[in-house]
């Protein structure tokens, strides 16, 4: 809008006839309010750009002498078994993570979204999990997990069956942690749903009762494809925490046993605090940095085009 | 009908016990693990019924143990301390750093805001170590290692990107009508945002600050790398009592009840907010 034009009519007599000098210019205003932002965001970035610098290099944590070693650490890195190996295992942990945690979460979604006089109590004991620390939720498993003094074994042999090893054997050790992982984010997902599901209009699900739809038609042919947009969002999240996972894994496996837990992240905080390698370690991480920014930047841009789809805006 | 409404109910309510076990069990026996004694702790068949004690509680808040320790500042201690100082210090410069950000993201017309506020959020999605190890080497050469203001500044990189977004989309949900008239009046923009602006965002900003301090609480990793003996907050405590081989399972359950209890009082009484927040107010 023009000010000049506007302003002598709405403006205190008194504030007309003052000028407009540059320190009242609102651009200056907000650039100000920035600036401290800014300079956090480049202190921020400073280190990460730091890091990609010394991903190419060879350097130690005790060691004096840096040397630029090109992508030497790379090309070292995907010519290791343990590195691929580790590589699959966290790409699996991902997939685990969200065929479990999708129809779960759709599940419990649908169970919180019946009308009940336990709502209230039910969303508040859901949230629980995800406000406790996730070292907290790591140990409580842990505790429970013992296979031979832990609780959850004590049910399963007094339900008659068999014990199982969880975190202590490699065939069960990584299963055992998505367990956690979703016992810890399952309140986060169904947050989500629970929003998307209340978004449906009545009038649709009304329509397609009125012309002779069972209550599943009505799921999986309205609340299902309304939820996509939703179910995008979750993997958004769910899928960049889920390849840095690190906070379960430590304390609960610490990588074990035989490495069946190591996942990337751990793998990278192993390089460089166990084996003091920085530059590998930071190579694992711009690995790993990678291929969460390629996949969160492309679900970004489906949900946005589903989301601005359904929602019109 | 009436049968199939009686199938249902029945399956809702089968529903809501395995629901409602999953989520409370593991709290419910960490819980009665921090009442134990160690004999009760190590029985198998695990005890249900037993003399509750409170003296793991006693030996984390106060060190009590021992005739005379009283006066010591436990470990435990010290830690929650560091906890609270480390978080507190954290969100409050996330919130004055964070909220004129915001407030200029969400006003301004330039060019770059998008791109700078998407910077922001890409920090949610990257690996933390990726800045963090590059920042421990920093650190050890400035001497900001294992300081308070080493890992206050450091804890931006969990706060800051949660109170700009969040409070993003609340100033982006405000009618503009009002903050103009407030211009037209005279206010500057600063004025603005502190006496029209956020006090009607009250709610949104109450949510980002207490999401920001909750996930910064609840940290492990940037403890792990960047604090020494001196800034160890609540989350290494709890890691360190597990170091040992013998456990101390009743303390380590004792600290970590208390160390859940900002993140549950918050459950409790702070629900509305909490998906927008958590979404990064991608959910309204």
């Amino acid at each position: 809008m023009p000010p000049q034009a506007i302003q002598p009519t709405l403006v205190k007599p008194q504030l007309a006839g003052r000028r407009r000098t540059w320190w009242r210019d609102e651009r200056l205003h907000y650039v100000l309010m920035f600036t401290p932002a800014l300079l956090l965001l480049i202190g921020i970035l400073y280190p990460f750009s730091l890091g990609v610098y010394k991903s190419l290099t060879n350097e130690k944590l005790y060691l004096s002498s840096i040397q630029f070693v090109g992508l030497r650490n790379y090309v070292d890195l995907f010519s290791e078994a343990a590195f691929r190996e580790s590589l699959l295992r966290t790409l699996g942990y991902v997939a685990a993570v969200l065929l479990v945690q999708l129809p779960l979460g759709i599940g419990i979604a649908l169970l919180l979204d019946v009308k009940s006089p336990l709502r209230s109590f039910l969303r508040s004991t859901l949230v629980l999990p995800l406000l406790i620390p996730p070292i907290v939720a790591g140990l409580m498993w842990k505790t429970m997990m013992q296979p031979a003094s832990g609780v959850l074994n004590w049910f399963i042999r007094s339900l008659g069956g068999q014990g199982i090893d969880w975190l202590s054997h490699p065939s069960s050790a990584l299963m055992s942690v998505v367990l956690i992982d979703t016992w810890v984010f399952i309140p986060f997902v169904v947050l989500i749903l629970l929003a998307g599901l209340q978004s449906v209009p009545e009038e649709v699900v009304e329509a397609v009762r009125v012309d002779g739809a069972n209550e599943l038609q009505a799921f999986l042919h309205v609340k299902l494809p309304w939820l996509l947009p939703y179910a995008l969002l979750v993997m958004l999240f769910r899928i960049p925490d889920a390849l840095k996972a690190f906070d379960i894994i430590y304390p609960a496996t610490r990588g074990g046993p035989l490495d069946s837990t190591r996942l990337l992240h751990v793998m990278a905080y192993q390089e460089a605090f166990r084996w003091s390698n920085i530059g590998t370690a930071m190579a694992v991480l711009f690995v790993l940095w990678f291929i969460s920014y390629v996949v969160s930047m492309n679900v970004m841009r489906l949900w946005r085009r589903r989301s601005g789809m359904i929602q019109g805006d | 009908m009436t049968s199939g409404n009686w199938l249902r109910g029945s399956l809702v309510a089968l529903g809501y016990v395995v629901f409602v076990a999953f989520i409370l069990f593991p709290i419910f026996w960490i819980f009665l693990m921090s009442i134990k004694d160690f004999r009760d702790i190590i029985a198998y068949p695990p005890t249900f019924v037993f003399t509750p004690t409170l003296r793991n509680y006693t030996q984390v808040l106060f060190g009590a143990d021992t005739p005379g320790a009283a006066t010591m500042v436990s470990d435990y201690t010290r830690f929650f301390r560091n906890s609270v100082i480390i978080s507190g210090g954290a969100v409050a410069l996330a919130a004055l750093v964070g909220v004129p950000a915001a407030y200029a993201l969400s006003r301004a017309r330039f060019k770059a805001r998008h791109s700078i506020a998407f910077t922001f959020l890409s920090f949610r999605f990257a690996p933390e170590l990726a800045v963090i190890l590059p920042l421990f080497v920093i650190y050890r050469q400035l001497g900001l290692y294992d300081t308070y203001q080493g890992m206050i500044l450091a804890h931006q990189l969990i706060a800051l990107p949660l109170v700009i977004w969040i409070m993003l989309s609340f100033f982006n949900d405000l009618p503009l009508e009002i903050e103009e008239a407030a211009r037209v009046d005279g206010a500057s923009v600063l004025q603005t945002l502190l006496f029209v602006a956020l006090p009607i965002v009250r709610p949104g900003l109450a949510s980002a600050l207490i999401i920001a301090f909750i996930f910064s609480w609840n940290n492990l990793i940037f403890g792990l790398v960047l604090a020494g003996g001196q800034t160890q907050p609540a989350t290494m405590a709890i890691l360190q009592a597990m170091n040992f081989d013998q456990i101390k399972w009743g303390e380590m359950a004792a600290a970590a009840m208390v160390s859940a209890v900002p993140g549950m009082l918050i459950a409790v009484y702070f629900q509305r907010y909490l998906t927008r927040g958590l979404t990064m107010g991608a959910i309204k």
